[in-house]
């Protein structure tokens, strides 16, 4: 009763007209990114944080919250009408939503997605209110060693999963967490790496960062061979699916709902993982297996609804427990961060009002969401017609601004350069980016609760071991590092997956 | 070379590609040098740990899983990876460091407006008037609307005659 009541609360905080003006922007804006091939919904996201530095805490989380989900949305709509996915999440959509399309059934295709979409991501919003009471009181019994295991848990996870090698992960990951430690050191307060440069004293500024290694290395790493694939949007009269196809649909975004709900709350598993494995999940179970990858409208159902689960359950470690499980949600816990909130079991303490109004505002997003794409399908894929000389030429302008507005400094546009060409570096030597957008967030709360821990116990390493929680997540965690040892298979999509 | 030999180091793979190997001398080197830096720091206090301890433990990882991939490359090398278009990539890198270093001078819209006149007209190929409304668009019109709209101020030229014709 008591969680309901908060919610109400926070439904009247979010539908304030601010709030839901913020959360139709973001909608758009998420569509645009998700939309447009040459941009990742965590460079998209970082790209707009600065946006968002203006407004007050609940309206720029809202608005970036908006825009992460909204990517799930867009990038559906190139991957059925195109045969090329906006994001890495909706790639198996291809298959069967643009034989679809050859079909004639686009339209069909792009509402059903939608609905799949929204279901998914409303039912694991709905798990995001269930869980967000008892997982944040659990989490407060929890101290700075066993967050400390807590944060290996999710890194070791992370690193495992991403790209084909471990090691090339450690590296990533070992990278984000130095860039992490430029600046004061956290305790002693000791500048560290910093090469005497005063501007270097706060740090290295998180959204140069990410707008660098994810944003500008895209746009430099692009082939010239590139073309803008011819488009043509569907009329109106054929958005609507049959009977028929909403019948086949129903169980296919029931399974896309629970795979999706379940790996969201686990980190590195990322919205490709949950659409793959939801794909297969048609294939074994599907009444109509035999028609999957000749444009069978479970293909489209299940993957998308699983994505969106996946995406809106996904923030629950993230509200619950302070661990981003994929590195879009890594760039929203650094707009968390930057706003003075910080995400975990104390947000729903210290900042409740503001974490219900988040939580209220994704049921209003996903309803938007719904009511923007399906009829609006002709406006966004009128985006790819624009020519992709000037599309690089107005993305490199939002980077600049965004990169120079974090401290209204040409510093970091310069910054954002350097570490456009790490992206780049990283990403011809298959590097996984991942891992170190992960710990770049957790480098500084992970050291500061390593630190503290060893205070507590004055130096003896003992301390994680010798209490119970954080010797099972420590001994989780080595297991997991150690899979490779023990011959562990992960699911070969991952190996392809851009965003891990 | 025996048979089973040959099958598994085929002429032409058994040599590290040379990017890969810069690449794992800069990740160990960048290493190296943070534990030597991470040690000045301190990795212990008479409070505890020091503000080099946990920069050390990174630079070990850094280094270590460098030498492992060096050993993996040694005995299966990785296909050349895909070259990058150097083109794109010094146009837009050059472009982008020209337009921070001389943002402050001429201002947020002369300078972002050269920038993409440079993008659109000569990089890109367009029309004298696609690009000039493109690139005022981008310009001025990001300006007011950063500045006006957004409450975000961006950068005014430094030189008093541009100022004051509003640039």
């Amino acid at each position: 009763m008591e969680t309901l009541n908060e919610l109400l609360g926070g439904f009247a905080a979010a539908m304030t007209w601010q709030n839901l003006i913020f959360a139709f922007i973001g909608c758009l804006l998420g569509t645009v990114i998700g939309v447009l091939p040459g941009i990742g919904p965590v460079a998209g996201v970082a790209l707009l944080i600065p946006l968002t530095l203006n407004l007050d805490a609940t309206g720029s989380i809202i608005m970036l919250c908006a825009i992460f989900y909204g990517t799930q949305y867009g990038g559906t709509i190139t991957s059925v009408l195109l045969n090329t996915p906006g994001e890495a999440a909706s790639a198996i959509t291809t298959i069967d939503g643009y034989a679809m399309t050859k079909m004639g059934k686009a339209g069909a295709a792009l509402t059903i997605a939608a609905v799949g979409s929204f279901v998914g991501g409303t039912i694991a919003t709905l798990g995001l209110v269930a869980a967000a009471k008892p997982l944040g009181e659990l989490g407060l019994l929890v101290g700075p060693p066993e967050f400390f295991a807590l944060m290996v848990v999710g890194i070791s996870l992370l690193v495992a999963l991403a790209g084909k090698s471990m090691v090339k992960a450690l590296i990533s990951g070992a990278l984000g967490l130095l860039i992490s430690m430029v600046g004061i050191d956290p305790v002693a307060g000791a500048p560290r790496f910093t090469f005497g440069m005063d501007r270097l004293l706060d740090g290295v500024s998180f959204v140069a960062v990410i707008v660098g290694v994810f944003g500008l290395s895209e746009i430099l790493s692009h082939r010239k061979d590139s073309q803008t694939p011819a488009v043509h949007a569907p009329g109106l009269r054929s958005l609507l699916p049959s009977r028929a196809d909403m019948r086949r649909s129903t169980p296919a975004m029931a399974r896309g709902t629970g795979i999706g709900f379940g790996l969201g709350l686990i980190p590195g598993m990322t919205g490709s993982v949950a659409s793959l494995l939801s794909y297969g999940a048609e294939k074994k179970f599907s009444r109509h297996r035999h028609e999957l990858g000749k444009g069978a409208v479970e293909g489209v159902a299940g993957p998308e609804t699983a994505n969106n689960a996946h995406a809106n359950a996904a923030l629950i470690p993230l509200f619950t427990l302070g661990i981003p499980a994929s590195p879009t949600i890594a760039v929203l816990m650094g707009a968390f961060l930057q706003q003075g909130l910080t995400p975990g079991p104390t947000l729903f303490t210290e900042h409740s009002e503001i974490a219900w109004a988040i939580i209220a505002s994704l049921f209003i997003g996903n309803l938007l969401l719904l009511l923007l794409n399906v009829p609006l399908v002709g406006l966004w894929t009128s985006i790819l017609r624009v020519p992709p000389s000037i599309l690089t030429a107005l993305i490199l302008l939002f980077m600049v601004i965004g990169a120079y507005t974090i401290n209204f400094s040409v510093f970091d546009v310069f910054v954002m350069i350097g570490f456009g060409l790490l992206g780049l570096a990283l990403r011809h030597l298959d590097i996984p980016l991942a891992p170190m957008v992960l710990t770049l967030v957790l480098g500084p709360l992970m050291e500061r609760s390593l630190r503290e821990s060893l205070e507590i116990s004055q130096g003896d390493f003992g301390i994680f071991v010798n209490r119970p929680i954080s010797m099972v997540l420590i001994t989780i965690g080595v297991l997991i590092i150690c899979s490779p040892l023990l011959k562990l298979r992960k699911p070969k999509a991952l190996m392809e997956d851009p965003e891990t | 070379m025996t048979t089973k030999s040959a099958i598994a180091r085929p002429d032409g793979a058994t040599r590290v590609v040379p990017s890969v190997l810069v690449g794992i001398g800069a990740f160990v080197a960048v290493g190296v040098y943070v534990l030597v830096s991470s040690i000045e720091l301190g990795l212990w206090t008479s409070l505890g740990p020091g503000p080099g301890l946990f920069p050390f433990a990174m630079g070990g990882v850094l280094v270590s899983m460098s030498i492992v991939w060096l050993f993996q490359e040694l005995r299966r090398p990785t296909e050349t990876p895909e070259g990058v278009d150097r083109g794109l990539v010094i146009a837009v890198v050059v472009s982008l460091a020209v337009l921070a270093a001389v943002m402050d001078l001429l201002g947020f819209q002369l300078s972002m407006f050269l920038f993409l006149m440079y993008h659109l007209k000569l990089r890109g190929g367009r029309t004298w008037s696609s690009s000039l409304i493109i690139a005022l668009a981008g310009s001025v019109g990001a300006f007011y609307a950063f500045n006006y709209g957004l409450n975000v101020a961006l950068p005014v030229s430094a030189f008093p005659p541009l100022n004051l014709i509003g640039l």
